[in-house]
């Protein structure tokens, strides 16, 4: 009995040791993983102490329309954007006092911002792309019918505030060629530039041909309704399909990165200078067509130019080969039914002489099958 | 059936002779062979055969021409099928399997490239052929796979067999019309998907060959992607039921790599070359004379 109780004794004193040895192990455990997942946080350009009130996540309102709108701003997030130095009051100009008034105005890029871009002495400020976009046809004219100025798109709709990433291209050797700059550069600094840099290096935009295809087709381009109400063009407004039935848009579709997307075409390497076609200024008016082509596609000739890209086989426009491809369809059920006809009766008739499927004991004329001919006639003659 | 080699040839009927004769039993058509004796037309169904083959139809060229086009079409027509059909569910999948859209047009023009090279490879081996045969004044038409009017009497006296209005099936040649149908239609096919894929591969310099590039290259687009569906849709459900399905064929025709063809295959299909093949062949005389002697016909 005594042995036992010691026995039990001891047992218990593992059993403690064992929990509270498990117990700090945990604590140690999680404490060290939440240092290993925590992000640094990283402080964004907020001298006036913006933060102060928006860094609350549940700070927001219900507005007039029922929706709700939220003012919460990720110092985390914030602090790796492009516009991570950027001071609050630089865009948004318009508060002037503590507590600020309702906010009625849109933030406007063209301002000019406290940043001094390397090399500079002028205040950073988006005004020379703004102006190019403005001229473009996107930009919004005097002569603008009401609905065609609220469908226009604002910096905004195509760009949102990106958090820099880095460009997944063997042409960019990211640590190695970053490596070579920090031998000089703090490393905080020159990695966002860096990513800035080489977040352009692609062909032209630093979004992939997909994403751009997209931008210009979703809720914009593709819807034929809207596009109709805002009276464009008859190419313009089959512009998306004729485009993704073309070899650019399958290739891109399909996550090409060489084939030619909306802005490759459309756009100078300016990007915002899109017009209609008919503009001289047009990257794809008929004067300027050859050199848009020749990005890609080295020695062209001025034939080449004429190369429909948005093609569609339109009985008005190109009758010759919408009949033919009338034609083609018939054709391709006539060949294939024919075909397939031409061997199901073959079977048939096969099968009624006594064929079986497959070549057994040296022949598949088995069975039932016995020859047509009679021999005692051919012995007789 | 006029030909310049009627006169060179040696012809079947030299060596033969058909008798037919219509009687309130039925019908005998035989064919006489010098040195075998008469031969009925549907001797096919008593006659022994090897499923690997047993007369030799293809030499070692056609054979490996056939294995290069059956591997580049199955590459062309799998990443072909991808890019033209890029808006089905399945498209991203299938090139994902090709290692992205780019790599996927390489490897489709890399496939490309080899079946010109077998197409080249197979117009050498025809031609040189040709000119070897009509310097040695062996060329007959009859075994090419030119179409002449008796094809179109063969589909007609087919068709007649095949509804029960005829006894027995027309007497082939070498390449029956189903055949002749079938290759004119891949060298057709191969000119227009060769011409309209060096265009939509060379679009700068083809445009300064055709005389309306704007047109020619809609054309090109039209025609490649037409005639390459009609290409997949007939060898998928007609030429790959031809080999592998119908009767006598199942679960695989040799032919295509043994370059033989079973002996009921050629009499059924090819009954004048297999006359000929006699004539060719000492082995299968003494075969066939056996053959008429254990069925109780008369040999000599």
């Amino acid at each position: 009995m005594e042995t036992q109780e010691v026995l039990t004794k001891c047992i218990r004193k593992d059993v403690w040791g064992l929990i509270s040895f498990s117990a700090k192990t945990t604590l140690f455990l999680s404490v060290f993983c939440l240092l290993l997942f925590s992000s640094i946080s990283v402080e964004a350009a907020d001298n006036e102490n913006c933060l102060m009130c928006h860094k609350y996540r549940q700070i927001g309102r219900i507005d007039e329309e029922g929706k709700k709108r939220s003012y919460y701003v990720d110092e985390n997030i914030y602090a790796n954007t492009t516009h991570r130095n950027v001071p609050c009051r630089d865009c948004h100009t318009y508060i002037t006092k503590l507590p600020h008034d309702p906010i009625t105005e849109e933030v406007n890029c063209a301002n000019e911002c406290h940043i001094k871009p390397p090399f500079s002495k002028e205040n950073f400020s988006h005004k020379k792309i703004i102006e190019v976009y403005n001229n473009s046809v996107h930009g919004i004219k005097k002569e603008d019918a009401p609905e065609l100025k609220s469908a226009k798109p604002h910096c905004k709709y195509c760009h949102l505030n990106p958090i820099f990433t880095r460009v997944q291209e063997e042409r960019i050797a990211f640590d190695k060629t970053l490596s070579r700059c920090l031998n000089c550069h703090e490393q905080k600094g020159v990695t966002q530039a860096y990513k800035h840099i080489t977040h352009r290096l692609r062909h032209k935009t630093s979004r992939s041909p997909k994403e751009i295809v997209n931008l210009c087709s979703k809720n914009c381009h593709q819807e034929v309704d809207l596009m109709k109400t805002l009276k464009v063009s008859h190419e313009s407004l089959e512009a998306v399909e004729t485009y993704s039935q073309s070899v650019h848009g399958k290739s891109v579709a399909l996550g090409s990165q060489d084939a030619a997307d909306c802005i490759s075409c459309h756009a100078t390497n300016a990007i915002h200078d899109i017009y209609k076609k008919d503009d001289k200024k047009s990257s794809v008016h008929a004067e300027n067509r050859t050199e848009t082509c020749r990005q890609c596609h080295t020695n062209v000739g001025d034939q080449f130019a004429n190369i429909d890209v948005h093609s569609k086989l339109d009985p008005e426009k190109k009758p010759v080969l919408y009949y033919m491809n009338t034609g083609l369809t018939f054709v391709f059920y006539g060949s294939v039914l024919g075909l397939v006809g031409l061997m199901l009766i073959e079977t048939v008739g096969r099968r009624r002489d006594g064929i079986k499927w497959q070549i057994r004991r040296g022949t598949t004329w088995r069975g039932i099958s016995k020859i047509k001919t009679d021999i005692k006639k051919i012995l007789n003659k | 059936m006029s030909t310049p080699s009627e006169n060179i040839a040696t012809t079947s009927e030299d060596v033969s002779s058909e008798t037919m004769t219509d009687t309130s039993e039925g019908v005998q058509d035989v064919t006489y062979v010098e040195g075998v004796g008469n031969i009925p037309r549907d001797i096919y169904k008593l006659v022994k055969s090897d499923p690997l083959g047993d007369i030799p139809r293809y030499s070692y060229h056609i054979v490996i021409q056939h294995f290069l086009t059956f591997i580049t079409f199955l590459v062309l027509a799998s990443t072909g099928l991808t890019l033209h059909f890029s808006d089905l569910w399945w498209a991203p999948y299938m090139i994902s399997l090709f290692g992205g859209a780019d790599t996927a047009r390489f490897v489709h023009r890399a496939a490309a490239f080899l079946m010109v090279a077998a197409s080249v490879y197979h117009l050498i081996t025809i031609l040189g052929g040709t000119i070897e045969k009509v310097s040695k004044k062996r060329f007959d038409i009859r075994r090419t796979q030119i179409p002449i009017l008796k094809d179109l009497k063969d589909i007609v006296h087919d068709m007649k067999y095949f509804t029960g209005k005829e006894h027995y099936r027309p007497k082939m040649e070498k390449f029956m019309y189903k055949q002749k149908l079938h290759y004119l239609a891949i060298l057709w096919g191969s000119f227009v998907l060769i011409t309209a894929g060096t265009s939509l591969l060379y679009p700068e310099l083809m445009s300064t060959i055709w005389p309306n590039a704007a047109f020619f290259q809609d054309l090109a687009r039209l025609m490649h992607a037409d005639e390459a569906i009609m290409a997949i849709t007939v060898i998928v459900f007609w030429h790959w039921s031809n080999v592998h399905l119908v009767p006598g064929r199942f679960p695989l025709q040799w032919s295509f790599l043994t370059g033989k063809i079973t002996r009921e295959h050629q009499i059924e299909e090819h009954f004048l070359e297999y006359i000929r093949n006699l004539e060719e062949i000492p082995e299968e005389k003494e075969y066939m004379k056996k053959v008429l002697k254990e069925n109780g016909f008369e040999t000599n």
